[in-house]
This record gives structure tokens, sequence and C-alpha cells, in this order.
């Protein structure tokens, strides 16, 4: 005559409801894991109940302000077991929580995900950087070169008077070297690209430092470290994230989710149902949530959020 | 028998009420030091025994009555270390914070269920829970603060998880 308890699911499931929720939130996830992940789920309507559990409490989580639940429940914790001397852990842990953010680099000027720099340099040249972006600059007697690990850089430069060193962005891939100019250089996994706002560049390839491909103002190219791409007309609206806007004419969703994940830590993603719903307009960055809040407004998707690493758009 | 059941249920609080209330609420004044407090907790514990779906068959009907009593002081005080601990904090930020009468009873209620999940935790495995969850840190920079493993974050954090989505109401 006791209540069935039929509503509390089996352990086991809720074990591994625990153990996708970890690899998911890991700021590592792939897609394939979520791949995985929904496969397991679609598997058994059990996984469904556990995993509702795990979005349960992250609604719950979401519910309450996080500057002030942090301190309160930190604080509640050491109560129980210690009694009073806590007013130092919340004198302390406010300072520490806000002092630690950002991890060092070792990069002269670096950013990390969602960030934005701007710099100037000794010679007068201006450089922004954009996301988890890392620069060197390694200017010397004979020339100035910015060396671009990862990222993207969007340069101006500055004219020197006689004799004037050459400027260069060196990247994993090639050398883009300025002719008095505003230009872009985006480095990705395999090849880099850059986009030429004014005057022009001369790009050479890593393994073929001799072949020179000059690229003039409105032009774009794309360079691995052994082969050159072809000359394509520039993107309007390349540059505009150095205003901190993202600038989407008629693009697949896909690739505009693609482009903003690249602001924000964690998995963002988008589902192949919607995969190819056409997106156009100009999207501040510094809000990504506020944009894709505004997706669901203007397209048939919906926002799936598990956590702050793990977002989807679906249908 | 159900219609049956819950007739017997409400008979048998009527009874224990009428024999016991008394009693339960001069035990709880002597540890609330308020007789209003005493009062209220009384009446819960007896409005919490309705709630049952069958009623216990009591030998010791007090000792019943003591235990959720109990429960409810304790709950009460909880409340009322999360109350300060939260009036604390706000004390402590450099602006003040506007919150309604609503929007803070709301808050307190979402803590404390969120609290009441995390009971009995080490202090480490909620402070790993805390700082993944309410200031979104990767495990990384998590065991970096804390100087441990990854691995070891990730055994902290599952452990409040499961513990967390265990003991919620579905």
């Amino acid at each position: 005559m006791t209540s069935a308890p039929a509503s509390v699911p089996d352990k086991n499931h809720l074990q591994a409801a625990v153990a996708w929720y970890l690899a998911l939130n890991d700021n590592e996830v792939t897609p394939d894991q979520h791949q995985a992940w929904q496969r397991w789920l679609d598997a058994d309507p059990a996984h469904v109940n556990a995993w509702a559990r795990i979005e349960k409490l992250q609604q719950q989580l979401r519910g309450v302000p996080g500057e002030l639940a942090l301190p309160v429940l930190s604080q509640m914790g050491v109560q129980r077991r210690q009694g009073l001397k806590l007013l130092l852990l919340l004198a302390t842990g406010a300072a520490t929580f806000a002092g630690y953010r950002s991890s060092p680099y070792s990069a002269d000027f670096a950013t990390g995900t969602g960030q934005r720099r701007h710099v100037k340099l000794p010679d007068g040249s201006r450089l922004d950087l954009n996301t988890d972006t890392q620069v060197d600059i390694a200017y010397s007697a004979q020339q100035r070169l910015i060396v671009l690990r990862q990222g993207e850089i969007f340069v101006t430069t500055a004219s020197e008077q006689a004799p004037a060193r050459p400027l260069a962005v060196q990247t994993p891939h090639g050398r883009v070297l300025a002719l008095g100019t505003r230009f872009d250089v985006r480095v990705l996994s395999g090849f880099s690209t850059v986009e030429v706002e004014q005057h022009a560049v001369e790009v050479s390839s890593r393994d073929a430092p001799r072949q020179v491909q000059r690229v003039e103002h409105g032009q774009a190219l794309t360079f691995g470290a052994a082969h050159m791409g072809n000359l394509r007309l520039g993107s309007a609206g390349n540059s505009a994230w150095t205003q901190g806007v993202l600038v989407a004419i008629d693009w697949r969703l896909a690739d505009f989710i693609g482009e903003l994940s690249r602001y924000r830590a964690g998995y963002l993603g988008c589902a192949e149902q919607v995969a190819d719903l056409r997106i156009s307009g100009a999207f501040r960055l510094d809000d990504i949530d506020g944009v894709l809040a505004n997706l669901q407004v203007s397209l048939p998707v919906k926002v799936r959020q598990l956590s702050r690493y793990w977002v989807r758009i679906e249908a | 028998m159900d219609a049956g059941l819950k007739a017997s249920n409400s008979l048998n609080i009527g009874h224990l009420y009428g024999e016991h209330h008394g009693w339960l609420k001069g035990w709880l004044r002597t540890r609330t030091c308020n007789s209003a407090d005493a009062a209220d907790l009384a009446q819960d514990t007896f409005m919490r025994m309705l709630t049952l779906r069958q009623m216990p068959a009591l030998r010791e009907p007090r000792h019943y009555l003591v235990t959720i009593a109990r429960g409810l002081l304790i709950d009460k005080a909880r409340r009322q270390t999360l109350e300060r601990a939260y009036l604390e904090v706000l004390a402590a930020r450099p602006e003040p914070l506007e919150v309604s009468p609503e929007t803070y009873h709301l808050i307190i209620e979402s803590l404390l269920a969120i609290d009441t999940l995390l009971d009995g935790l080490g202090q480490r495995t909620r402070q790993i829970f805390l700082m993944v969850q309410l200031e979104s840190l990767s495990y990384v920079e998590v065991g970096k603060r804390l100087g441990l493993s990854v691995t070891t974050v990730k055994n902290h954090l599952s452990k409040a998880l499961m513990q967390c989505i265990v003991l919620m109401d579905a």
C-alpha cells in the first residue's frame, strides 16, 4: 500500500545521464559526442526520463541570480560544517572570483573567446584582435613582423619615413606583406585567409616563399602552407567585427551559427533540419545570447540550452 | 477503499490533534523561545501529517510528531541562516540591488531548494559544483584554481550532480 516509486528512474540511467552531462558541458565537446548523446537519448524512454532530471536541475540553477547564489550557497556549505568563520571566505571569495578570468597567455597580445582588443604598435600601426587570438610582435631594425599564431587580426599599417621597414603578418601557412594598407588575416585549421580593404598585399605560402600572389583591395585569398587558392571577391562587411558586429547576407543558418560559435565558449551548434535556412542582418557580437533569443522570433527554430557551454539551434 | 482510508486518516489526525497539540506546542516553545513560532510550527507539523497518503500506525505518536517538528525546526533554522547569508552578500555589494518582496521570496525559495539538494556533500564537492554550475568555469579552470586534476574535478561534479538528481522531486 506504499506509493509506487515508479517515477524514480533507475540509478544506472541517472548515472549515465550525469556522465553525458559532464561530457556535453565540457568546453571541448565535439559534434560527435553530441550525436552519440542523441543516440543514447533516443535508445530508451528511460534515458529521456533520466535526462529530464538533468534539464530540470539546470533550469533550477538558472532561476537564481548567479552573483548572489554563488556566495550564499558557498557560505551555507561552510556554515553547516564549521560554524561561523566564513565572512572571510565571502569577502575574499568575491574578489578572487572576479580576479580570476583570463588565463595567462604566453603571446604578446591575446584575446579569449568572445573578447576583442585594439592594440597600437610602436610604429603607429594598429591591430584589432578578434576572438580567441594570439599575436607576437617581432619588430627589428630590418622589418616589422607580426606573428599571428591563431585567430584573426585586422591590420591598419602606419607608413614609416624612409627607409621604411616592410611590415608583414606571418601565419602558420605563409606570409602576408603589407603594401601600405588595411587588411584582415585569419588563421583557420589547415589554411589562412586574407582580405584586403585598402591598397594591396603580397601573399606567399610557407613552403613556396618565392611564389608571390598579389591581392588588391576588395579581393580575398585563401592559402595553405603548400598551396595558393584562387583570388575571389571579398565579402562585404568582413571587417565589421572590429566594430563588434557580424554582418551576414543571405547566409546558411549553419554557417551563421558556426561563425557565431567562434565568439562563445563551448558547443554552439545547429541541427540538420534547420541548417539550410537563410539569414541576413547585422548582429551584435557582445550579446550572442540576445542574438540567439532573437533567432527564435525571426526563424522557425528553437534554442535548446542545457548549460552555458551547450547550446543548439533546433527545429 | 481510498475514501475509507482518507476518512479514517482525518479521524486519526483529529484524535492526535486533540491529544497532543498542546504538548507539542510546549515542546516547541522550549526550543524556539517564541510562542508564536511554536504555535506556527505545531500547526505545520499537523498539516504535514494531513498530507501523508496513509496514516502510519503509531505506537508512539509523540515520538513521531517530534520527528516531523524537528525537521521543520531545522528547515526554519536553515532558512534563517540562508536569509542572513543572502542579506550579508547583498550588503557587501558595491552597488545596492533593488529586490521586490516577491522576488526576494522567490530567490530565497530557489536557493533553499538548491541548498537542500546539496546537503551532506563535502565542502569541496559543493564548491566545485557551484563553480561549474553558477560561475560557468570550465573543468580546467576549476582544476587550476583549486590545484586539482580535471579528473578529480569531474569526479566531484559527478557526485554532486548525481545526488541532486536522485534527491529532486521529478
